[in-house]
Parts: structure tokens; C-alpha cells; sequence
């Protein structure tokens, strides 16, 4: 017999485990398309979204489209250096147009992905909530207009694209966010302290939940004959695992 | 129990004299003209500067503004010299000092390191400029945070009753920006001309004002300089305005700074204009 818990904690684990099969398909994708699509509109070498870590310490590279992307995709660099980290922690958008005047910065780059850029339109992503991370743009075709017309036109694509981050955070943590939203709502001062403690402490989806979650997704996009033979294994699958645990005299 | 008796000060016999601080017309002329900004405190709240800058000569002051976990206030303050650490701050000093050379500099770095609490530290910044009795700060930052609302507001209200002039670069990204949407701030954004002294007004806030912004040389981080674009680096265009106006005229209040700069600026047509 597991420990009773209390029926907060229980619901913040419920709201979690629900929450990652709730999370809408094709995030990823959603964001990589941003990408190629204002790579290509700014006629570009290349565009990139990187995102805050937890802790705020560091910024990481999700998705990139164009020159040295592959090497992009994952890396992280420090929020507090460079212009990514200005723009981040200023919640600015900039333009610096020879890169490689900032020494510093070019060096760390070229390190990182072999392909230092002459040009740069960062801009962040941030929701009233929070500041997610920066979208970047590289190398913006010369003939282009004035940088503040991107910048504006940039604000859209980070705008999309901060949207399609924040929505996906939420699922990925329903517990925390259920239980935010509950204090929020609640008047009794003690009530929303109590639940604001539980949000900081709430479990984050337990990973298998995540796995079957999407293999369920997965399931839904095969055939109608596929689907029944899935429900049969499973359905054998749970009734031999009920067996065991009888004979295990539970 | 003191009760506020705002009327009292009207009382006929209480009513203090105001001298008068503006023209008839307004002109060039009359608000810089022959000003160095000598005597005027600003503040630049960024990411430090540095001083060593050929661009920037000098700071009168400098402090960093950290999270500080283990502190009530949440932040503490490190007084004394500190460098840039991403060459945003010393680009804005620069373009202050190159329209008010004589004015005083100081440096509120908040920006660096880590995210955390970084709008306590923020505004905690914008506190000590507060109680350092600056005339002008400089921001090249927001936040769209629904959580610092109120807390900006306060201090930029606290701000204009103190007639401490805050200049806020607005951002680009739709959505809210605080606290550069505030009606007691001059809220800048960029225009692509040149001319330091080239700046616009718009009737339709919030962003009022206009100033140079795309593809400028800035002062940048090693002594260097680069080739930069943004609103944040239009703000310090006017924020030397400000400084430059205030030292000829110090009695100068906000609201009346901004009747001058709106009164002066560039898209204002002939007949309104003079000077």
C-alpha cells in the first residue's frame, strides 16, 4: 500500500500525467516551420529559436533553419554574454550589422558552429508570463529595407512563436499550472499560499506517462484495423498483468 | 489623523508664485542653444559602462544592482567602478555623451548574469537612480511581465512627481511593455535619420517620440564600436535632449519637457515650428 497523499498533491500528479497527452502534436514542427519560413522571408542564411533553461542561466538552441543549423540544434550558450543574453534580459529587439566588430561574441559562435555571421535581427520571446528565450535571424539579404520594418515584421514570427512555446510548456506542466491558476482565482489568502507552495513543489509528468501518451498519438494516425489489433494487445496485456499481481495475493 | 487637504494649498493667501519657465515660442534656441548639459545627472539603468571608453571618457558614479537571495530586499547593491557586460550600456552612454558632453554619467548596471529576479533588480535599480537624485535615466529595457505592473508604475509615478525624467525605449514585439507604455515616461522608438538632434513626435501614443535608431556606430565593448539598430538606441538620443534642455533650463517639470520636445520636433509643421 502506497502512503495516502493529500488530494492536492494527487490532483497536481493527475493534471501532469494528463497534461503531456493533451500536448498538441507537432510543436517541434510548428517551430521549425517558423523558422524556415522567416529565413526565407527575410531571405536569409539562416534563422534559430533558443530557449531559457530552467534555472535562467543559460539559453539552448531548439530548432534552426539554414547555414550551420545541425550544429546549432542543442547547443547552449551562457544568457549572460552576447547579444542573445542582452536581448533576453532586456526584452529588446537589436540589429548589429558587423558581428564581428564584437570580437567576444564572433569568437564564441565560430567556436560553437563554424559559420560566424556578418549580420544579426534578435528579438525575444516573451509572453505576459514570462521571457521564453530569442529568435534569431542571420545574414538578411542586403537589399532589404530599413532594419526596423524587419524588426517589426520580425515581432510577428516571435509573437507565433511564443505562443506555440508557452502552450506547450503548459501541458508539459498542467499540475504546476492548474494549481498557479487555482491560487490565483482563490480569495482566501491562506487557501492560495498553500496552493502556491504545492505549484513549486508539483511533480512534473512521470516519464512513461509521456511515452505512452505519445505512442497513443502515434496510434491515432494508423489505419482503422491497426487501431483494433492495438486495442486487443492491449487489452490482453492489462488482463494478464491484473492476473499476476491477484496471484502475487495483492 | 492627517487628513489630505489638497485644497488648502490653493487657499488665496497660501498660493505660492511659480516663475514661469516657458516662452511664448518655444525655439531650439531658446531650450539648448549653448548648452553642454553640465550640471545633469543621468542614468544610464543597462548593463554597465565602460568608462574607459573613448566614446564615454568618464563615469561620475557607478553601481550593480544583483539578485541576492539570502537579502530581505531580495537584491543587493555593489557600488564603485564595473565594466560593460554585453557593450549595450556603453553604447548608450556614448550617444548621451556625444549630445550632452558636459553631463554627469552614472552607471546602474542591472543587466547580467542570471534571469532571476531580474525585474526586482530592475526596479530596485530604478529605486536607487530614485534616491540618487538623478535628473534623467536612461532605459533600453522592458519587460511585458503582467507581474510588474503595479510595481513599475508606482516607481515611475513616484518618478514624475519627482521630476526625475525617465526615457524608456518601447519594444517591438506586440504585446504590452512596461514600463515604456506609462504615461509619465517618454517613450522612444527608432526613425532611420541620422541627425543626433533629428527627432519626431507622434500625437498617438504610446510611443511618443521618435529619434535616430537604425544602422548606427555605437560605442561597443573593448573600445570598440559596431554597427547597431533598435529602439533601445534611440531612447539615449532623447534622453541627451532632455539632458541638454535641463541644464539651461533645471526648473523645467516633465510634462513641461515634454510640451518643449513636443513643440520642437522635427515633423511639427513650419508655422507651429520655430527655430
Amino acid at each position: 500500500m502506497s502512503p495516502r497523499r493529500d488530494p492536492v498533491t494527487t490532483l497536481a500528479q493527475l493534471a501532469a500525467d494528463l497534461g503531456v497527452s493533451f500536448l498538441p502534436a507537432g510543436h517541434r514542427e510548428l517551430l521549425g516551420t517558423i523558422t524556415e519560413a522567416a529565413r526565407r522571408l527575410f531571405e536569409a542564411q539562416a534563422c534559430s529559436i533558443a530557449l531559457l533553461t530552467e534555472d535562467g542561466a543559460e539559453l539552448e538552441f531548439i530548432t534552426a533553419a539554414g547555414a550551420g543549423a545541425d550544429a546549432v540544434t542543442e547547443m547552449r550558450i551562457p544568457a549572460g554574454q552576447g547579444i542573445a543574453g542582452w536581448v533576453v534580459m532586456s526584452g529588446q529587439a537589436i540589429a548589429v550589422d558587423d558581428v564581428a566588430a564584437d570580437p567576444r561574441f564572433a569568437a564564441t559562435v565560430a567556436e560553437a558552429t563554424g559559420y560566424v555571421p556578418r549580420s544579426i535581427l534578435a528579438m525575444p520571446l516573451e509572453t505576459s508570463r514570462r521571457v521564453l528565450g530569442v529568435i534569431e535571424v542571420l545574414d538578411r539579404a542586403e537589399h532589404r529595407a530599413a532594419t526596423n520594418r524587419d524588426m517589426e515584421l520580425l515581432g510577428v514570427f516571435a509573437a507565433q512563436a511564443a505562443l506555440a512555446i508557452e502552450s506547450s510548456t503548459v501541458f508539459n506542466s498542467l499540475g504546476r499550472f492548474l494549481l498557479e491558476a487555482w491560487a490565483g482565482a482563490s480569495k482566501d489568502e491562506d487557501l492560495a499560499a498553500l496552493l502556491r507552495r504545492h505549484a513549486s513543489t508539483a511533480p512534473p509528468p512521470r516519464k512513461h506517462m509521456a511515452e505512452i501518451a505519445a505512442l497513443f498519438y502515434e496510434l491515432g494516425q494508423s489505419s482503422a484495423p491497426e487501431r483494433r489489433l492495438a486495442v486487443r494487445v492491449l487489452r490482453e496485456l492489462l488482463a494478464y498483468t491484473r492476473d499476476r499481481r491477484e496471484g502475487d495475493g495483492e | 489623523m492627517n487628513l489630505p487637504a489638497w485644497s488648502e494649498q490653493f487657499d488665496r493667501d497660501r498660493l505660492r508664485a511659480v516663475p514661469s519657465t516657458l516662452p511664448p515660442v518655444i525655439t531650439r534656441e531658446w531650450a539648448w542653444a549653448g548648452a553642454t548639459g553640465a550640471g545633469v545627472r543621468v542614468a544610464v539603468v543597462d548593463s554597465g559602462v565602460d568608462a574607459s571608453h573613448p566614446a564615454v571618457g568618464h563615469v561620475e558614479g557607478a553601481v550593480i544592482v544583483e539578485h541576492d537571495p539570502d537579502s530581505p530586499s531580495h537584491v543587493r547593491f555593489v557600488e564603485g567602478e564595473h565594466g560593460d557586460v554585453f557593450g549595450h550600456g556603453t553604447a548608450c552612454a556614448g550617444i548621451i555623451r556625444s549630445i550632452a558632453p558636459e553631463c554627469e554619467l552614472f552607471s546602474i548596471r542591472v543587466l547580467g548574469g542570471r534571469l532571476t529576479g531580474k525585474g526586482h533588480v530592475f526596479a530596485a535599480g530604478l529605486r536607487w537612480a530614485l534616491e540618487h537624485e538623478m535628473n534623467v535615466v536612461n532605459m533600453s529595457l522592458s519587460t511585458g511581465k503582467q507581474d510588474y505592473f503595479g510595481l513599475f508604475h508606482e516607481i515611475a509615478d513616484a518618478a514624475y512627481f519627482r521630476n526625475v525624467m525617465l526615457v524608456c525605449a518601447i519594444n517591438n514585439v506586440p504585446g504590452p511593455s512596461y514600463p515604456s507604455e506609462y504615461a509619465s515616461v517618454f517613450s522612444v522608438a527608432a526613425h532611420v535619420d541620422k541627425d543626433p538632434l533629428h527627432f519626431d513626435y507622434n500625437p498617438e501614443p504610446p510611443v511618443e517620440f521618435g529619434a535616430p535608431g537604425v544602422s548606427l556606430d555605437v560605442a561597443w565593448l573593448d573600445q570598440g564600436r559596431l554597427t547597431a539598430s533598435g529602439n533601445s538606441f534611440a531612447a539615449p538620443h532623447i534622453a541627451g535632449i532632455v539632458a541638454l534642455t535641463l541644464s539651461k533650463h533645471p526648473r523645467l517639470t516633465t510634462f513641461e519637457m515634454k510640451t518643449v520636445l513636443a513643440a520642437l520636433a522635427d515633423n511639427r509643421t513650419a508655422n507651429d515650428r520655430a527655430g
